[in-house]
């Protein structure tokens, strides 16, 4: 009886602390923190040594992988900077807790490629709100909360691919077959859109629109797919270089990859990239999808070095590739 | 089961003293029952005394970074208290990660594009969870089919389920008063704190634990899963009600698992299908370090809670150093093996 009744106040102390905490709670956010923006810290100049953290959303995308590296040739041109590499292997809360640990650690300035866009925006404005300058590159975030964003416009390469297929692969019309990026992710939908503009008003069909996820071997399954219910496809529009690969080998197994062109999107100067499958005939054409690594670095020599101040938003150029300059630019990225 | 009461026979002579080596065998059981907890403390040490410093603090113990550590914890140790009931009773709950996702997402749906309050959806989804996990204890219990089969299936089936209700994405949770936005009440499980340092997520975890820790130790329900998970025929026998015992835990799971995935939802405001994937593994992991054993009827939520800190220390240990995540996921595995391989040398009960 006794140990009922102890079980019983336990219970309903419990109960009562959790009342007591919902109406007792201070929030972090309430206002205190909300003067410093990125120019709050004194800009330190070139004496003085910096650490950036740079939070990765998943390196085992090549994409990724490369941007890291980039970020890491271009600072090790800059001796007063040292930088810090995390990957969160696509788990938005483990990207949450390496930008904890980058504050933990008192950074100079973060760099980041968010997983998500509204997982990471609450962590993204607490380093922001601490003075700590926030770089943000190729995916976003929510709201303004960020010194700078630097990317590419994907509406752009969407609508400089359709445009190729208009002009050069079908002029006089055609069926295309489209395969997509990770349904969430706005490069998807924005590559999707560009594409529609540009071959709006020309007699060229889209007979259909797969998922790829970015990924190869699911591009591969879901055009074996495609090829099958549309043997008619003309062309291949797919969302990015691996995708587009997977949808050659597909196309190949079924014997048919010299009745249609592939189109990818990245180009990365890697041997496996888009650059190496256009040379070697692949893939008729890429576009560039900078990584931004260089330019990030560049801002940040901007930022903690030079004390300047940098735009809101920086866009990159992308370039068309096709089999009449895929080696040279391969090679000019790798010199 | 050794019994508390040890009579005393009046007028007859005193019991011999213990023997050394009886002593030193009580003293080797104790330091094993609380395997987890000197594990926590030698982990916390080891952090602290290798901790990187940053002007002279040590960064480990600098009170935000304590803060991370147990909020990062909270979610795998609400999750790891309710498979701790059912690792006791013999069984097993893959399904907790997915049912986690669903949680999510149902906070997400319900609070944005359904419009409802705060209150509604917790009950809600808290329900949803409790009601998954008696399906699965009642196919497991009633109908003999194993556990890890039943949440096997229960796992895709709520990963499905994920999907479907969520459609396909992720739902993001945006606060205000207009339509398509949450109630600005549920952001209080973010970046909010209590007292300005414990972050929400930690207390509800110790609210959630310390019950537990009560709940085994003192009701007539905690000693019929101890007994199930000993040895289930003798408890059949005995007159425990197995299969509803079975049931409820399972239940206790589920509401746990439910509870978790709102939390989740709360601090990254999204509930996505993809939410907690490998969650499960995560939390047995705690409830094996904590010393509760995989056969059952062994085993107490003071362990998986430990469990789960050190492994909350280990990560943050790791990540404070910039260890490669590849060698993070090596090093806790390798703990994993090393609390269950003790687990094997302990000298069994009498």
């Amino acid at each position: 009886m006794a140990r009922r009744r102890a079980v019983a106040a336990v219970l309903s102390a419990a109960t009562a602390l959790s009342f007591s905490v919902a109406c007792g709670t201070t929030s972090e956010n309430s206002g205190q923190s909300q003067d410093s923006g990125g120019n709050a810290k004194e800009c330190g100049g070139p004496d003085g040594k910096y650490t950036i953290g740079m939070s990765q959303a998943n390196v085992a995308e090549p994409y990724r992988q490369r941007m890291d590296d980039d970020i890491k040739a271009a600072a090790e041109k800059v001796p007063q900077f040292s930088v810090e590499f995390a990957d969160a292997q696509q788990d938005n809360a483990k990207q949450v807790s390496d930008v904890e640990n980058f504050l933990t650690k008192q950074i100079d300035l973060l760099i980041i490629s968010p997983n998500e866009a509204t997982p990471l925006t609450s962590v993204v404005a607490k380093a922001y709100n601490k003075g700590i300058p926030v770089i943000v590159l190729d995916r976003k975030v929510d709201g303004d909360a960020y010194t700078t964003w630097i990317g590419a416009d994907n509406v752009e390469i969407g609508r400089t691919a359709g445009e190729y297929v208009a002009k050069e692969l079908l002029p006089d019309g055609g069926k295309v077959g489209e395969i997509r990026g990770l349904a969430g992710a706005t490069p998807a939908k924005e590559r999707g859109d560009g594409f529609r503009e540009g071959i709006k008003g020309k007699n060229i069909e889209i007979v259909q629109s797969v998922d790829g996820d970015w990924l190869r071997e699911k591009g591969q399954s879901q055009a074996d797919a495609l090829f099958k219910a549309h043997p008619d496809i003309q062309v291949l529009y797919a969302h990015n270089d691996p995708m587009a690969e997977g949808a050659y080998l597909a196309a190949k197994a079924a014997g048919i990859e010299k009745n249609m062109k592939f189109i990818g999107i990245d180009g990365l100067p890697i041997p496996s990239g888009g650059l190496k499958a256009v040379e070697q005939g692949r893939l008729s054409a890429t576009l560039i999808y900078p990584t931004a690594g260089k330019e990030a670095v560049d801002t940040a020599k901007k930022l903690l070095v030079d004390c300047q101040d940098v735009p809101k938003e920086q866009t990159l150029e992308t370039e068309l590739i096709t089999i009449d300059n895929a080696a040279t630019v391969y090679n000019e990225a790798n010199s | 089961m050794t019994s508390e009461v040890t009579t005393k026979d009046t007028g007859s002579e005193p019991a011999p003293p213990p023997r050394k080596g009886r002593s030193r065998t009580d003293f080797v059981s104790a330091l094993f029952r609380f395997q987890s907890l000197f594990g926590l403390v030698a982990v916390f040490v080891v952090a602290v005394v290798f901790s990187p410093r940053h002007n002279g603090e040590l960064l480990f113990l600098n009170a935000d970074n304590l803060a991370n550590v147990v909020r990062a914890v909270s979610e795998i140790g609400i999750i790891a208290v309710g498979m701790t009931f059912v690792i006791l009773v013999g069984g097993i709950d893959l399904s907790v990660g997915a049912v986690l996702g669903l949680a999510a997402v149902g906070s997400a749906v319900l609070m944005v594009n359904d419009g409802s309050g705060v209150f509604v959806t917790v009950v809600l989804v808290l329900l949803i969870g409790l009601f998954f996990g008696f399906l699965q204890g009642i196919a497991s219990a009633l109908f003999g089919i194993q556990a890890f089969i039943v949440t096997l299936a229960g796992m895709q089936i709520a990963r499905g389920l994920a999907r479907i209700w969520s459609g396909g994405q992720g739902v993001a949770i945006a606060y205000g008063d207009d339509a398509g936005e949450a109630p600005v009440a549920f952001s209080l499980l973010g970046e909010r704190t209590f007292n300005g340092l414990v972050p929400i997520p930690a207390l509800i975890f110790a609210v959630v634990a310390i019950v537990a820790i009560v709940f085994l130790r003192t009701t007539a329900f905690a000693r019929h899963v101890y007994a199930i998970g000993g040895n289930e025929k003798a408890a059949r026998l005995s007159g425990v009600p197995v299969i509803r015992v079975k049931v409820i835990v399972f239940c206790i799971c589920g509401f746990l698992a439910a509870l978790a995935g709102i939390v989740h939802a709360g601090q990254l405001n999204q509930g996505s299908p993809n939410d907690g994937f490998g969650y499960e593994l995560d939390a047995i992991a705690a409830v094996v370090i904590g010393g509760t054993s995989l056969m059952g009827g062994r085993g107490s939520v003071v362990g998986t809670v430990a469990g789960a800190l050190l492994l909350g220390v280990l990560n943050n240990f790791l990540g404070l150093h910039g260890v490669d995540p590849n060698v993070q996921l090596l090093v806790k595995g390798l703990v994993i093996v090393a609390a269950a391989g003790l687990q094997r040398l302990r000298p069994t009960a009498a």
